[in-house]
């Protein structure tokens, strides 16, 4: 038994947390973004995108597998010493917060823009962190169920997104690949903060019940993540023309923007209200992969005190920090650029090492 | 001092609750003068103690009849005790044992169980030369008739509800579960009260973790008595501070044994009509009894009804405030117009307006419920009047708002478990604030934090959420649409049930 086993999550919680993870504001952005860079051939971006994200994901698993009871945290510490691993178990809790903060931020952003512009942030904050933190200090069983929850309360969402194809044109899609390969290959850097979520496996992994169908079920939740990304890509190149498409931020809010009901207008208000769901279940999970840091770094116990400290730090810093488009876009580039190196790059490294390190040092001992 | 002490106590008492109770330590002696000394002395001040000195006719011995009158039958006493004590004489007793003709008999020599049992209702037979007691079951208190409980009132089920003796409750369970695997656990709580708690689960079903969990927290409970179920309720639950229910009390024998024979266990609080059932999850609440008796389509339909009337109770007025406060664009411009009209002359700002229509209409509900029923009409005559009427007229509230309250009600009536449409008729109020503060962000948020508290909550250590979350297929079954019963052939995950199968069980194995 170890430590973690008190805290088991099914499979399905797991594939939900992490899909849930990845599905986050890059359902607002990504159409927007990819239009920008490979124009209507976007999704094909997307699709290499989840090819990358899927092997780095087996290549997480694979770590894993070799330490069933260990998170990330333990795992660095035993390859890389006390002193190198502690520095990396801080760089996954700084990476963590700094999702959190970007991803806190954001939120607060798409709020005041689009409902609520008079409000100001720190209240926002104050509010917003209170589910939050409830839901987090409840540790991975409550996290695991409410991604479930939010998974299955969501599902209205996709539909209400395909109501704007029936006055879209499939035209707009072809021909498929008219500039070449180069720009959507281009654009495949973007997609990569989208699918950002799955290294969380590296902490998930000793909570999982099932762990034989770690591979599987990781695979499956990146690949719900593909299908959410594709169906809002071509939905939104089927419904805008391709030079419409370009000057939306947001696109996906201006898709609903037009859906009328006898007794709703202005979907988006609404939809957009229900996406802090969405949101949150991308926050919790990187504010507990932190929280499991400090804990593990320090040895303080029980996830209380580390959660109280990182939602003071966040006060702090949304008082400091002005919430701009070009701050939450520069914080969401620096977010991409850090999970490049700490989700992709790091697990392939690792591995390498880790593989090398059991080869060269483990077996004189066996 | 000593004056004073025997004033409280009384004359011929023991001087201190020291002394009585080293006296309870010891055993009946074999004099029978010595017996009715010593409980003359245990019990002062008592006028409603009766010893009775006869010779029992059968061997001509010294004997008495000790009974604390009004907790017994008199007639069982006079012609099943005292009756064939005095008069009766027959050849061929052998046993030593005295005639009494009443079932459950047994003799003790210890003067703690003596005493319990004298306050139980038994009455203690001492005869003379004997070092024991003879304890008759001649139980016997005032109590009610079998009637239908108020806040559960069903239109097919059963219309019997629980009264206030234990016995008479486990007897009314009985007979919906003849089942020798339906155990019974008695307990003891409360240093003064020593309440008589049954558990009551079906052996080869309940989870023995839940069991035990259960078993323990009743047993860690420290009180001085338990007057009703809702205290012991709280003694156990999970988390107090939730406002939501954990544990079910129900009045009615059906809903116990259908409850029972999910898995689940249920506590018969002695003195109390309430039966408490654990463990419980959120939708659970949401079923009553009527559920499987009526067709399972319009069963499904209402059920969902009731899901909507949850959240009509609680988003209904905080939508219309943050609609009406901060997202008007939200609404098409005729409905608007309307919206407008009935809202241009009332001068406060709408969660103003909403919290005094809330406020007074809880007022009105709790001051109707109390109330005797005549004077409770003219509460509601007055209440709906001005309520209605003459406010809109006045023109303090709009006619929506109105309206929104009163569906609001309506809505949290539908809710078939008391105890859980308080609590939603109370999650209201802060969903109010959040809208008139961040409009449906603050709506959100709060839906957020009370689903996520939701899902932290644990019944007895079983997951509250399920089948939401944990999500759990298989429960689905009968949770928003109660499938046809042939289908339903497990019993509820929820409960962790050791035997899942609901039939056929006896052909399966492994189970």
């Amino acid at each position: 038994m170890s430590k973690y086993s008190s805290e088991n999550i099914t499979l399905m919680q797991y594939i939900f947390i992490i899909s849930g993870t990845q599905v986050g504001i890059g359902v607002l952005t990504l159409p927007g973004t990819l239009a920008e860079k490979a124009g209507t051939d976007g999704w094909l971006s997307i699709i290499i995108g989840w090819l990358f994200s899927v092997l780095v994901s087996i290549v997480i698993i694979q770590i894993m597998k070799k330490h069933p009871q260990c998170t990330i945290f333990d795992i660095s510490r035993k390859y890389l010493g006390k002193w190198l691993g502690r520095a990396v178990s801080l760089s996954w809790v700084l990476y963590s917060f700094f999702a959190v903060v970007t991803l806190i931020l954001t939120a607060i952003f798409i709020i005041q823009v689009w409902i609520l512009p008079e409000t100001n942030s720190s209240s926002l904050l104050l509010i917003f962190i209170v589910p939050i933190y409830i839901i987090t200090k409840g540790g991975l069983k409550v996290i695991g169920r409410f991604s479930e929850f939010v998974f299955f309360a969501t599902m209205w969402m996709p539909i209400l997104l395909t109501i704007p194809v029936q006055n879209g044109h499939l035209l707009n899609l072809l021909p498929v690949i008219k500039e070449g390969w180069w720009p959507i290959l281009s654009a495949v850097q973007a997609t990569f903060l989208s699918f950002l979520g799955f290294e969380l496996a590296f902490v998930l992994y000793p909570f999982l019940e099932n762990k034989k169908s770690a591979i599987k079920g990781i695979f499956i939740a990146n690949s719900i993540t593909l299908l959410v990304y594709i169906h809002i890509t071509i939905i939104s190149y089927v419904y805008f023309s391709p030079d419409e498409i370009k000057q939306y931020i947001w696109a996906t809010l201006n898709l609903i923007k037009p859906i009328q009901l006898p007794f709703l207008e202005r979907f988006e208000i609404i939809f957009l209200s229900f996406y802090l769901f969405v949101i949150s279940d991308t926050i919790i999970p990187y504010l507990f992969t932190a929280v499991l840091g400090v804990n593990h770094i320090t040895g303080i116990k029980g996830y209380r005190i580390p959660l109280i400290l990182f939602i003071v730090m966040l006060m702090l810093i949304t008082n400091i920090l002005p919430i701009t488009y070009e701050q939450v876009m520069q914080l969401g580039e620096w977010w991409g650029y850090i999970g490049l190196i700490l989700a992709f790059l790091f697990p392939i490294i690792f591995w390498i090492y880790t593989g090398l390190y059991d080869r060269l040092l483990r077996r004189p001992k066996s | 001092m000593r004056f004073l002490k025997s004033l409280v106590r009384g004359n011929k008492s023991y001087k201190s609750g020291e002394q009585a109770k080293e006296v309870l330590e010891h055993c009946v002696s074999t004099n029978l003068s010595n017996n009715l000394m010593t409980i003359k002395h245990l019990f002062t001040e008592m006028p409603d103690l009766v010893i009775r000195n006869f010779t029992i006719s059968q061997t001509s011995e010294q004997a008495a009849l000790v009974y604390i009158d009004g907790l017994i039958d008199k007639v069982s006493i006079n012609e099943h005790i005292l009756h064939p004590l005095l008069h009766e004489y027959r050849s061929n007793q052998t046993s030593s044992h005295p005639l009494v003709a009443i079932g459950s008999t047994r003799s003790t020599c210890s003067w703690l169980e003596i005493e319990d049992a004298l306050f139980l209702g038994y009455s203690a037979l001492f005869i003379n030369g004997r070092s024991e007691c003879i304890l008759c079951d001649s139980q016997g208190w005032p109590q009610r008739a079998l009637e239908e409980p108020q806040t559960e009132s069903t239109l097919k089920g059963a219309h019997q509800g629980f009264i206030e003796t234990a016995k008479q409750n486990i007897a009314l369970i009985r007979r919906y579960i003849p089942n020798r695997e339906l155990k019974i656990k008695e307990l003891k709580v409360g240093k003064r009260g020593k309440t008589q708690i049954s558990i009551l689960y079906l052996a080869d079903v309940v989870n023995p973790e839940v069991l035990r969990e259960m078993i323990n927290r009743i047993n860690d409970i420290r009180v001085d008595a338990i007057i009703n179920t809702g205290e012991i309720e709280e003694l156990i639950e999970d988390n107090s501070f939730s406002i939501f229910p954990q544990l079910l009390v129900t009045e009615r024998p059906d809903a116990v044994a259908s409850h029972i024979l999910q898995g689940r266990i249920a506590l018969v609080v002695d003195a109390s009509p309430g039966v408490l059932i654990g463990p419980m999850t959120f939708t659970s609440f949401f079923q009553t009894v009527d559920d499987y008796s009526t067709r399972w389509i319009v069963a499904s339909t209402l059920r969902l009804l009731r899901f909507l009337g949850l959240f009509i109770a609680i988003f209904l007025p905080s939508l219309y405030i943050a609609v009406i406060t901060f997202h008007y664009e939200v609404i098409p411009l005729q409905l608007l117009l309307t919206l407008g009209q009935s809202r241009a002359i009332v001068p406060f700002p709408p969660i103003i307006e909403a919290l005094m229509m809330e406020i007074f209409l809880e007022m009105l509900r709790e001051a109707g419920l109390r109330l005797p029923a005549p004077v409770g009409q003219a509460v509601g005559i007055v209440g709906g009047i001005v309520i209605g009427q003459a406010a809109v007229q006045a023109g303090l509230v709009s006619n929506i708002m109105v309206i929104v309250v009163s569906m609001t009600a309506i809505a949290s009536f539908i809710i078939p478990n008391y105890d859980m449409s308080t609590s939603i008729r109370l999650l209201r109020f802060p969903m109010m604030v959040l809208a008139a503060l961040f409009g449906m962000v603050g709506i959100v948020v709060g839906t957020m934090t009370v689903v996520g508290h939701l899902l932290s909550l644990e019944s007895l250590k079983t997951p509250y959420g399920t089948p939401i979350g944990p999500v759990n297929f298989a429960d689905h079954k009968d949770t928003f649409i109660r499938f046809p019963m042939w289908k339903l052939d497990r019993r509820p995950y929820s409960a962790k049930p050791k035997q899942l199968t609901r039939f056929n069980w006896d052909k399966d194995s492994g189970e």
